[in-house]
């Protein structure tokens, strides 16, 4: 799972262009959208697509991302719970 | 029709107000270092495209010497290129290749050229009209300039127009004024 | 006064503006569920044309369309400029079709191509108005065109945009948009004998507003769009108008942020028309396709009328435009 969650956090950073951040830099509990790292609604279109080419994940209902994508670490166990690759 | 301020970006020079800027790095490269040195706390500049890169760097460069000579607010973005913005289309195709197909909304949302004056208009919250025109030359400008600053009116309005464009990585040019009516 | 002076509308529904409005007061849409198009792309509705076309030929063989009826030869005068709207061009290439274009008819300036998103289409009527005003040309052949391709179907299901099922602009229900491809002519001229003897259209207003607020999210108090409005309310009342061409894209923010436009515009007791389940969201071409529709729609026992046409799109951009007649 920790293994898990640094390599996630690394992907967010390579995906949404955070040039200015470490994987460090992310806490593993802290809000992803507004307070936080501050992502907007094209970031969470964006991580929807992380989730397909790396972990095979589809997620159809993008309203069903906020409750995955609420931290790194809920981001994690869900993809821990559903991942296809 | 007045130039109050002018900047003009090619890949190893920066001109403002007719003074060249000293710049270590060339490129995007030089795009990034103008960023950290006359901005830094916008990380959404990350996000952009090239093309909007450059349109933010010139207009930030260009409203900083506007608010040292006390000018008002902006009333218009008037932006134009030949390539529109195929340098980002380019980048978006690669995500939808076959075999690889994964679709990068941070990108698609790129592939249009108007793009870069919504970054502008949203940077410095300027709710007056946004555009942005395909022209084979930059003087096609002129006239597309002065209809529309002629058509808001007779009160005095404030415009930033000129010529935005990046046809591939590290290849751009952006030649970009602060125009006022008299 | 910028009079109308011709158009044309060539879509999935029919060729000629006649046709379309005809297709469309019966009823039909263009809209059909495609399941294997494009190589990957999931299943979509969208409105094409049975043929794929080309770019080129679409906007020529719509131009001549739309001023087969004038009694001079419009293109070649040196005092006309073709304003070609389009966000994708051809194959990703705005400028030269443009020039191709301008070259088939010989006509002797170099073409203006506006690309303001979704907004191109009105945005570029607006252009022709503030050209010919200055008194720069003496007319104005506006082309809106957008082809559909893998590209752009594939970028609005990244953006989970898209309704699988045939739109539903202003439905509670609604799922999102569906996309189409259509080319679409105005010829705007000083000259009203241009024309013909009858009572033309002339193209009273137009308004660009930025929202400032977020590049693909429209904002939540409708302030470009209202703002949009409001300039082209100056010099005639809501009362006045017969009807107000929305965008309508069918996606649940666009819709509700319209009509907190529209209210706060004081136009929400004018009949308006969202065409999208008909044509779907031809891109440069929608701002064109929907103004002609309105213009036929709108016409009043005593032949008068007047309509706004509005449109939001990416980049924040918001743009109106009001006709009379």
């Amino acid at each position: 799972m920790e293994q898990l969650i640094e390599q996630l956090k690394s992907q967010i950073i390579e995906a949404l262009n955070f040039e200015d951040l470490t994987p460090a830099d992310i806490e593993t509990d802290a809000p992803l959208f507004g307070e936080g790292l501050g992502l907007d609604s094209i970031d969470a279109l964006e991580l929807i697509m992380l989730m397909d080419r790396e972990y095979g994940i589809k997620l159809a209902d993008p309203k069903a991302g906020k409750a995955i994508f609420q931290s790194v670490r809920t981001m994690a166990e869900y993809i821990n719970a559903n991942r296809t690759k | 029709m007045k130039t109050i301020h002018e900047i003009e970006i090619t890949t190893t020079e920066v001109i403002l107000d007719r003074k060249p800027i000293t710049v270590q790095e060339s490129g995007d490269k030089m795009l990034v270092e103008l960023y950290r040195r006359y901005v830094g706390d916008y990380p959404k500049f990350f996000k952009m495209d090239t093309l909007s890169r450059l349109g933010f760097i010139a207009a930030e460069l260009l409203l900083k010497q506007s608010a040292i000579s006390g000018e008002q607010s902006v009333d218009a973005i008037i932006l134009a290129n030949r390539s529109a913005s195929i340098k980002n289309d380019t980048d978006y195709l690669a995500t939808i290749s076959n075999g690889n197909y994964y679709p990068s909304p941070a990108l698609f949302v790129y592939t249009l050229p108007n793009i870069v004056a919504g970054e502008i208009a949203i940077r410095h919250h300027i709710q007056g009209e946004t555009a942005f025109y395909i022209l084979d030359t930059p003087e096609q400008l002129e006239q597309i300039i002065q209809s529309t600053l002629q058509a808001q009116g007779t009160t005095q309005r404030t415009a930033l127009a000129g010529w935005c464009e990046c046809s591939e990585a590290n290849k751009f040019y952006a030649k970009i004024q602060l125009l006022r009516t008299i | 006064m910028i009079y109308c002076i011709g158009h044309s509308i060539i879509s999935s529904l029919g060729v000629g503006s006649e046709a379309n409005v005809a297709a469309v007061r019966k009823g039909r849409s263009g809209l059909k569920i495609y399941h294997d198009r494009y190589a990957d792309v999931e299943p979509f509705c969208a409105s094409l044309f049975d043929t794929p076309q080309e770019f080129v030929p679409l906007c020529v063989r719509c131009i001549e369309d739309a001023i087969g009826h004038l009694s001079f030869d419009i293109c070649h005068l040196p005092e006309t400029i073709i304003i070609v709207s389009t966000t994708k061009g051809d194959r990703l290439d705005l400028i030269t079709p443009a020039k191709q274009i301008a070259a088939h008819f010989g006509n002797p300036n170099l073409p203006i191509v506006v690309s303001n998103a979704c907004t191109s289409g009105v945005c570029a009527q607006i252009t022709a108005k503030r050209l010919l005003e200055a008194g720069m040309y003496e007319h104005a052949i506006v082309v809106g065109c957008d082809l559909q391709t893998r590209f752009i179907i594939s970028g609005f299901q990244s953006f989970k945009a898209l309704s699988p099922e045939p739109c539903l602009p202003f439905s509670p229900d609604r799922k999102g948009l569906n996309l189409g491809e259509a080319a679409a002519t105005i010829v705007y001229s000083r000259q009203p004998s241009a024309g013909s003897s009858r009572p033309l259209w002339t193209l009273e207003a137009g308004s660009i507003h930025n929202d400032a607020n977020h590049l693909s999210a429209p904002s939540r108090t409708g302030e470009g769009a209202y703002r949009c409005l409001m300039d082209v309310l100056q010099g005639t009342t809501p009362e006045a108008i017969d009807l107000l061409g929305v965008h309508g894209t069918a996606t649940p923010y666009n819709d509700a942020m319209e009509t907190i436009a529209i209210e706060r515009a004081g136009l929400q007791n004018i009949p308006i028309s969202a065409l999208k389940p008909q044509f779907g969201h031809t891109m440069g071409a929608a701002g064109v396709v929907e103004t002609i529709i309105c213009m036929l729609m709108a016409k009043r026992k005593d032949r008068t009328a007047e309509v706004i046409k509005m449109l939001s799109g990416f980049g924040g951009v918001n743009a109106a435009i009001r006709l009379k007649i």
